[in-house]
């Protein structure tokens, strides 16, 4: 079969003069690379080392970049077309790098591939195949930027078309070298065109965003990982981001690997709700600072190059470092801008001072009297925790101050009744400092964790149970700098794993709960009608009446790309009616705006991202919206009402916390 | 300009409030200490004052070793250096008592103006600031939002009933007493409390301050109020009823 294949032909011997001036060529290419690279390699280098990082665990390491590299896996699933064009691209490059070897060897008759052997043969097919792939890839991508042309990728760059227009000639002048005999002229007029287009590739290469080739495989294997993984603050001098002398090696390598894609813009809700944070050019920002300035320049890095009001602009929903198949990890950078501003008093904001100085004085973000917690613990009878209960329940400030978070923590206290589970909840709390966490206050950060960690090992607490999953990233990760944390857990996981016990119950309480007719639920103010709970009851115990409840469950940031907790809320959500999901889940949930303490903050620009979120969520046509923090239902809670009122007519649109959705199914006389 | 803070630290608004077993003070056991907001507040004048006009801002607090992490607090903030009188009977002592403490150790540093806050969140008695002022011999302005320096000396802006203000001038040096709420206050940060630990913290033993008076006043007992409510339903008919209740509002509740 491959006998009629043709073979590759490419010239044999060359003359003097052609080996000459193939090497001047060849000098005079890499030294035009290296006059550019040479820079940003010493920026990099030369930049400050990062406090806390370490190659271990290796494994991790590795993994994630046989995954993300090797298999362009995080390319494909995230944007499948141009994704599979790229890692096209991607892999015939990979398959080149022997041929190109070998082409150049030839000139010095150093070639160790010989067309006619049987590795050759096969070899040069193989490359042969990739090469097709590449064209058809690199056609592909080129007609998405210069006719597609989709938003993000921002203005049309004509370098880019180049560049393209230079791999499909590489790619042209290898595979013509098939049916060109080898030993003409022809044959030598093809082996340098495809040795001039490499040799101007190759210099192009630092001077573009192609720069991402050499760099964005250092990039993932270098990654702090975890998501949105804070270093610590090292010495006294530390403050985070505030001048280029704080760049890190890991940043200023994610700075120049961007290859400005766009992903991160397009998911951004800041960006998307017409804001001017854009974190791509936060990125982009960065790298001009270190072309124009480097690393050792005293110069804010807020200013000129970056603004301090697109830095706190940001929810820290997390969709760019989720997004980003080059591995940049915008949330430290973002973090560490903030950090920076806060640490120094550089930021003045009113709200964010208030939120400051309430927790400074007080014991929450809302700034209320914890003797208010005490009311709502002792009205409610809430034992308190003393080591002895199996979970320690974690109210935070959502669910012991605000009137909606209340209502999730007693649902979820009915359950834990109900089936038995011991619990307490603690004695004094404070914020977990999640807010002041992500807008840099890294002072009052350090205060709220040391003094929580200590009463928590003061009542020897030992699992932790939270209906809000910012409480339950910071205690898990972000105390981690300050102690050891106790094991802690989002109600979501509680509940998917006590699911068979509580559907269970509710098969064999139906009779009951039928009979005990409305109103009496074990929570005053729940909107919830038995008679509709009842009929869900029959749905489940009798398939052919499928009138279930249409429930659209949002995602929330710190649960879903956080934590990586997914099915255990849809389990619930799917226990007590139809799931529906919007346009936008799991991964790539939009968030609801509350995120990175900008639920402290005041009225934000442009739209607002909860509205934006509320209304996709009630275009899927559910009749309840079910989240599973209690900021995103905070949020909703406006939205949904402004929503509505656009929409004349239409059925109201209940919201309820997964917890409240489990709740429902409880024999109601418990608590 | 030199300027004189003089702060209190008194117990975290969210502090359980137990009276001790000798019912003469609150058990301090559970306690969490902060700045007095008031004193906050002059602090941030004080400290804007520097800022528009340049010098320096000295804090000064009295009270046990705890007190220290109020003045770093202070420090952190942006004052340039601190006097600690260290006290440990601050309790048994009136307004008078602390006022002679702060006026002994203000004195030496001759100040252009020395700043407190109106009362103090605990006892809210009102008086130190204008008793050091009295010990001093200064002129003083009281309920001050407001303050700016002139050629000559101060206009300040006092906060009167019923949302009237009054506006003062004063020469230097001179002792105001700052109302809450006049500015907004900065929040503490990580430079400066790094920043803080290189600042001079000035101790002196209230003994050695000279005339630590014994106090004027001795305190007997102190007790919680008790809570009390009683309903009285007024018998009869409306008219009846409501000339009983004018009765009582007069005589008894004497509101009217």
């Amino acid at each position: 079969m491959c006998a009629s294949l043709p073979t590759l032909a490419e010239p044999q011997h060359f003359s003097l003069i052609e080996r000459v001036l193939f090497l001047a060529l060849a000098a005079a290419s890499a030294w035009a690379f290296w006059r550019r690279f040479g820079p940003i390699f010493n920026k990099i280098l030369h930049s400050k080392k990062d406090p806390g990082f370490s190659l271990a665990p290796i494994g991790r390491r590795v993994r994630d970049f046989v995954w993300e590299v090797v298999l362009q896996a995080k390319v494909i699933s995230q944007r499948p077309l141009a994704g599979i064009a790229h890692a096209l691209v991607f892999w015939a490059f990979c398959a080149f790098a022997l041929v190109t070897l070998n082409h150049c060897a030839q000139a010095l008759s150093l070639d160790f591939l010989a067309p006619q052997g049987r590795f050759g043969r096969f070899y040069f097919w193989f490359a042969a195949v990739f090469a097709l792939a590449c064209s058809a890839g690199i056609l592909g991508l080129f007609i998405r930027r210069f006719f597609v042309r989709p938003k993000w990728l921002g203005q049309i760059s004509p370098e880019s078309g180049f560049i393209a227009m230079l791999i499909f000639a590489l790619m042209a002048t290898y595979l013509a070298a098939f049916y060109v005999a080898g030993t003409g002229w022809p044959g030598h007029a093809l082996w340098w065109a495809h040795t001039l287009v490499l040799l101007v590739f190759l210099p192009l290469i630092p001077h573009t965003k192609h720069l991402h080739l050499l760099l964005s495989p250092f990039t993932v294997f270098f990654s702090r990982g975890g998501f949105s993984k804070i270093p610590p603050l090292a010495g006294d001098e530390d403050f985070g981001l505030v001048t280029g002398r704080d760049l890190t090696q890991i940043v200023s390598l994610q700075a120049y690997s961007c290859v400005e894609c766009g992903r991160c813009t397009e998911h951004c809700p800041a960006n998307n709700t017409g804001k001017e944070l854009n974190p791509k050019e936060i990125v982009l920002g960065l790298r001009a600072y270190l072309n124009d300035l480097g690393p050792q320049s005293e110069e804010p890095l807020l200013g000129k190059y970056n603004s301090q009001q697109a830095a706190f602009e940001c929810t820290t929903c997390g969709a760019c470092e989720f997004q980003c198949p080059v591995g940049i990890e915008h949330l430290p950078i973002l973090v560490g801008l903030r950090r920076g501003a806060v640490n120094t008093g550089e930021w003045e904001d009113s709200h964010g001072a208030k939120l400051f100085l309430a927790l400074e004085r007080g014991s929450n973000a809302l700034g209320l009297p914890a003797a208010e917690r005490d009311k709502f613990i002792e009205k409610n009878a809430l034992p308190i925790y003393d080591g002895s209960q199996e979970y320690c329940l974690w109210l935070g400030c959502m669910g012991a101050y605000d009137p909606r978070g209340r209502e999730i923590v007693l649902s979820l206290v009915a359950i834990m009744r109900h089936l038995g589970i011991t619990f307490g909840v603690p004695r004094k709390e404070k914020c977990t400092g999640d807010p002041v966490r992500r807008l840099g206050n890294d002072l009052l950060f350090q205060q709220l964790a040391e003094s929580n960690l200590e009463s928590l090992a003061q009542a020897r607490t030992k699992k932790i149970l939270s209906i809000c999953p910012h409480c339950v990233r910071t205690i898990q990760e972000d105390w981690k700098e300050f102690g050891a944390p106790p094991e802690v857990e989002h109600h979501s996981e509680f509940l998917a794993r006590h699911l068979p016990e509580l559907n269970l119950v509710s098969g064999l309480d139906l009779p009951h709960q039928a009979k005990s007719g409305p109103g009496g639920s074990f929570v005053s103010g729940h909107d919830f009608s038995r008679a509709e709970n009842a009929q869900t009851m029959t749905g489940a115990l009798a398939p052919e009446v499928t009138n279930k409840e249409r429930i659209v469950f949002h995602d929330p940031c710190y649960l879903g790309r956080y934590r990586n907790v997914y099915d255990q809320p849809r389990a619930v959500v799917a226990s007590a009616g139809e799931l529906v999901e919007a346009p936008r889940h799991r991964e790539r949930s939009f968030c609801c705006g509350a995120g990175g303490g900008l639920a402290f903050l005041g009225e934000e620009g442009g739209e607002r991202v909860s509205h934006v979120r509320a209304a996709e969520l009630v275009a899927t046509g559910a009749t309840t919206v079910a989240a599973a923090c209690p900021f995103c239902n905070t949020m909703f809670r406006d939205a949904l009402t402004q929503v509505s009122e656009s929409r004349p007519g239409a059925p109201t649109v209940q919201l309820v916390d997964i917890a409240q959705l489990a709740a429902r199914n409880l024999p109601h006389e418990t608590n | 300009m030199k300027i004189i803070v003089a702060i209190k630290q008194v117990p975290e608004r969210d502090a359980p409030v137990r009276i001790a077993a000798n019912h003469k003070s609150i058990d301090e056991a559970d306690h969490q200490w902060a700045m007095n907001e008031p004193d906050a507040y002059a602090l941030e004048e004080a400290l804007q004052l520097k800022e528009k006009n340049g010098g320096e801002v000295i804090v000064l607090s009295a009270g046990p070793e705890r007190v220290g992490s109020t003045i770093r607090e202070a420090l952190a903030k942006g004052a340039d250096r601190a006097i600690h009188v260290v006290s440990d009977d601050l309790a048994s002592r009136d307004a008078l008592g602390t006022a002679r403490l702060l006026a002994e150790a203000i004195k030496p540093e001759n100040p252009d103006l020395v700043l407190t806050g109106l009362q103090s969140e605990d006892l809210g008695l009102g008086q130190t600031g204008v008793i050091v002022a009295e010990l001093l011999g200064l002129p003083h302005s009281t309920l001050i939002v407001q303050v700016e320096k002139t050629d000559t000396g101060l206009k300040v802006k006092r906060e009167l009933e019923e949302g009237w203000f009054q506006h003062i001038e004063l020469p230097l040096p001179a002792v105001l007493t700052i109302q809450s709420g006049g500015n907004k206050l900065r929040y503490a940060t990580l430079m400066g409390i790094k920043r803080a630990k290189t600042k001079p913290v000035h101790a002196v033993a209230a003994a050695d301050l000279g005339s630590a008076a014994a106090p004027v006043l001795t305190l007997e007992h102190i007790a919680l109020p008790s809570k009390q409510k009683s309903t009285q339903i007024l018998p009869g008919s409306a008219k009846e009823a409501a000339a009983a209740l004018v009765e009582k509002l007069k005589f008894e509740a004497r509101v009217l």
